[in-house]
C-alpha cells in the first residue's frame, strides 16, 4: 500500500498538478455556482468570461458548454519571441519566468502592490495583512499564469502541460491554426531540452554546492529529475571520503589559525615594547 | 464590471480567500513537499487533515443524496462534484501513502527518536509501533531466536556504527525560492553561498534547504 516511487514527482503527478492551474473560459450556457471542496466555482453567465481550474475547463469544453481562451503567451508571436530569446539572446540559461503578479490598489490610487495571496482579484492590502497569514506566498499552480491576462513573452512553470492540454482539447480556440502553434511549441521543447542536456554535461566533476535552473518548466524538471538527482547524489557519495578529509583539514586550519593569531599578537606586543 | 467585483472593492472586510481554497493550496504544497524529500516531514498542524477528512465525508454524502434525485439540471453539477472529489481523494491518498512508505523504510529511526516521533500523527505512530513489533517477532521466530540473547536486539549501537538505518539527509532536492535569500550550501569540493532571487529553481542538499523550507522562504518542487 505504500508508495513505491522514489522521491520526486513523476510526469503523471506533474500533469495532475498542472490541471489545477486557472484558465479563462467563455461559457456558452448558464451554470450556477457549484460548491466544491476547493471553494465555490464562479457563476457562469455567457458571454462573460470566468476563471476556472483547467480540469473543469477541459470538462466543460468536452461537453461543448464553454470555450477556453488561450493565455497570451501561447500566441505565435509570443512563442516566436521566446524562441528568439532562448536561442540568440541567452543560449546558456533558460528564459526568465513570468514576473510575480501586481495589482493596482483600490485604497491608494496610483500605487501598485504585489498581489500576494490570490488569483481572485484585488482587495486592499491592509485587510490582506491583518486577516491572512502574511507568510503565505503563492506559487504555481496557484498563480494566475495561464489566464487570458497573463503577460506574454514569458513561459510559466506549467507551460508544456497546459499548452498540450489546450492544443489537444481546445485546438479550435487557438488564435492561430493549431498546427502552427504546435510546431512552434515543438521547436521550443527542442531548444530547452538541448539546454538541459548541455547543462548536465557541464555537471561532470560537479563539486559545487548548488546548481541554479532559473526558468525551467515543470515537465522538463520531471523528465530530468531522476538523472540530475542521481548525478548529484552519485558524485556526493563518490566524493564522501574526500569531502570528509577536506572538512577536517579546514577545521584544523581554523583551529591552527587561532593559535597562530595569538602567537602573532604576542610577538607584535613584544616588538612594540 | 461584475457585481461581485464591485462588492469586493466596496466591502473588503468580508472578502478574503475562502478557507477551502487555502486548504487546497496547503494540501497541494504538503503533498509536493512530502513526495520530494527523503525524510518524513512533520504532520501538517492547524488541523488541516481533520478539516479535509470532514469535508470529504460530507461531500460523499452530498453526492449520494444528489444521485438519488436524478434531474438533468443537477446531473452536470453531480459530475463536476464527483470529479473534484476524486481529485481530492487522490491527493490525500498519495500523501498518506508517501508518508507510510517513508515510515516503513526507517521504522526504528522514527520510533526511537522523540523529536521524530512527534512528526507522525497518532495513527501513523500506532501503525509504526505495531509494524515494528510484528517484524521483530517474525525475525525472532525465523532466525534471530537462534542467536545468543545478547545479539537479539535490533537497535544495537555498539561500535561506531548504529544498527538503525537513518534516511540520507544530504540527498539532492529541487527547491523554488519564494523570497530572495542567501543560502549556505555544502558541496563535495567547495562550500558556497548561493544568492538566490525569488523564482529561482535550485538543486541542493536537503540538509541545506531544510531551514528555508521550514521557514516558508522556499518550497519543494
Amino acid at each position: 500500500m505504500a508508495l513505491p516511487l522514489p522521491p520526486g514527482l513523476t510526469q503523471n503527478e506533474v500533469a495532475f498538478l498542472a490541471e489545477m492551474e486557472m484558465v479563462t473560459v467563455v461559457p456558452r450556457q448558464r451554470l450556477d455556482s457549484i460548491d466544491l471542496l476547493g471553494g465555490k466555482t464562479p457563476q457562469l453567465r455567457p458571454p462573460h468570461r470566468a476563471q476556472l481550474p483547467l480540469w473543469l475547463a477541459l470538462l466543460l469544453k468536452k461537453q461543448r458548454r464553454a470555450n477556453i481562451v488561450p493565455p497570451a503567451w501561447m500566441h505565435p508571436a509570443s512563442l516566436a519571441e521566446i524562441i528568439h530569446r532562448e536561442t540568440k539572446e541567452d543560449p546558456e540559461a533558460f528564459s526568465p519566468p513570468p514576473p510575480p503578479p501586481s495589482r493596482a490598489l483600490y485604497s491608494q490610487p496610483g500605487t501598485a502592490r504585489r498581489l500576494n495571496p490570490s488569483y481572485l482579484d484585488d482587495f486592499t492590502q491592509t485587510q490582506q495583512d491583518s486577516q491572512q497569514d502574511p507568510n503565505s506566498i503563492l506559487s504555481s499552480p496557484f498563480l494566475p499564469s495561464n489566464v487570458a491576462e497573463s503577460p506574454a513573452g514569458y513561459l510559466p512553470y506549467h507551460w508544456l502541460e497546459v499548452a498540450e492540454a489546450l492544443l489537444t482539447h481546445a485546438g479550435d480556440d487557438m488564435p492561430a491554426p493549431a498546427g502552427e502553434v504546435r510546431s512552434l511549441l515543438r521547436d521550443l521543447v527542442e531548444v530547452r531540452a538541448a539546454k538541459m542536456r548541455s547543462s548536465t554535461s557541464a555537471l561532470e566533476g560537479f563539486g559545487d554546492a548548488y546548481l541554479t535552473l532559473r526558468g525551467v518548466g515543470a515537465m522538463e524538471l520531471a523528465e530530468n529529475r531522476a538523472f540530475l538527482a542521481g548525478l548529484v547524489d552519485g558524485v556526493r557519495k563518490i566524493g564522501a571520503s574526500a569531502e570528509a578529509t577536506r572538512r577536517e583539514e579546514e577545521e584544523e586550519a581554523r583551529r591552527g589559525g587561532d593559535y597562530g593569531g595569538d602567537g602573532d599578537d604576542d610577538s607584535d606586543e613584544d616588538m612594540g615594547l | 464590471m461584475d457585481i461581485d467585483d464591485i462588492l469586493r472593492e466596496v466591502d473588503p472586510v468580508s472578502y478574503q480567500i475562502p478557507q477551502e481554497t487555502r486548504d487546497l493550496q496547503d494540501l497541494t504544497r504538503a503533498w509536493v513537499a512530502e513526495r520530494s524529500t527523503p525524510e518524513l516531514l512533520p504532520w501538517p498542524s492547524n488541523g488541516l487533515f481533520e478539516r479535509i477528512n470532514d469535508k470529504i465525508k460530507r461531500q460523499i454524502e452530498k453526492v449520494e443524496e444528489m444521485t438519488g434525485d436524478m434531474d438533468p439540471k443537477t446531473n452536470f453539477a453531480l459530475i463536476v462534484i464527483q470529479t473534484e472529489l476524486e481529485r481530492f481523494k487522490y491527493l490525500v491518498r498519495s500523501f498518506l501513502r508517501t508518508r507510510i512508505a517513508k515510515i516503513d523504510k526507517h521504522l526504528l529511526h522514527y520510533i526511537s527518536n522523540d523529536n521524530l516521533r512527534t512528526r507522525m500523527s497518532q495513527i501513523e505512530e500506532a501503525y509504526a509501533r505495531r509494524h515494528q513489533l510484528l517484524l521483530h517477532n517474525h525475525y525472532l521466530n525465523s532466525f534471530l531466536g537462534t542467536f545468543p540473547p545478547a545479539m537479539q536486539n535490533l537497535n544495537d549501537t555498539a561500535g561506531n556504527i548504529s544498527m538503525i538505518d537513518s534516511p540520507d539527509l544530504d540527498s539532492a532536492v529541487f527547491i523554488r525560492l519564494l523570497k530572495d535569500a542567501e543560502i549556505e550550501c555544502h558541496g563535495v569540493d567547495v562550500d558556497g553561498v548561493l544568492t538566490g532571487k525569488e523564482g529561482d529553481i535550485v538543486i541542493l542538499r536537503w540538509s541545506d534547504a531544510k531551514g528555508l523550507v521550514e521557514k516558508g522562504d522556499a518550497e519543494l518542487v
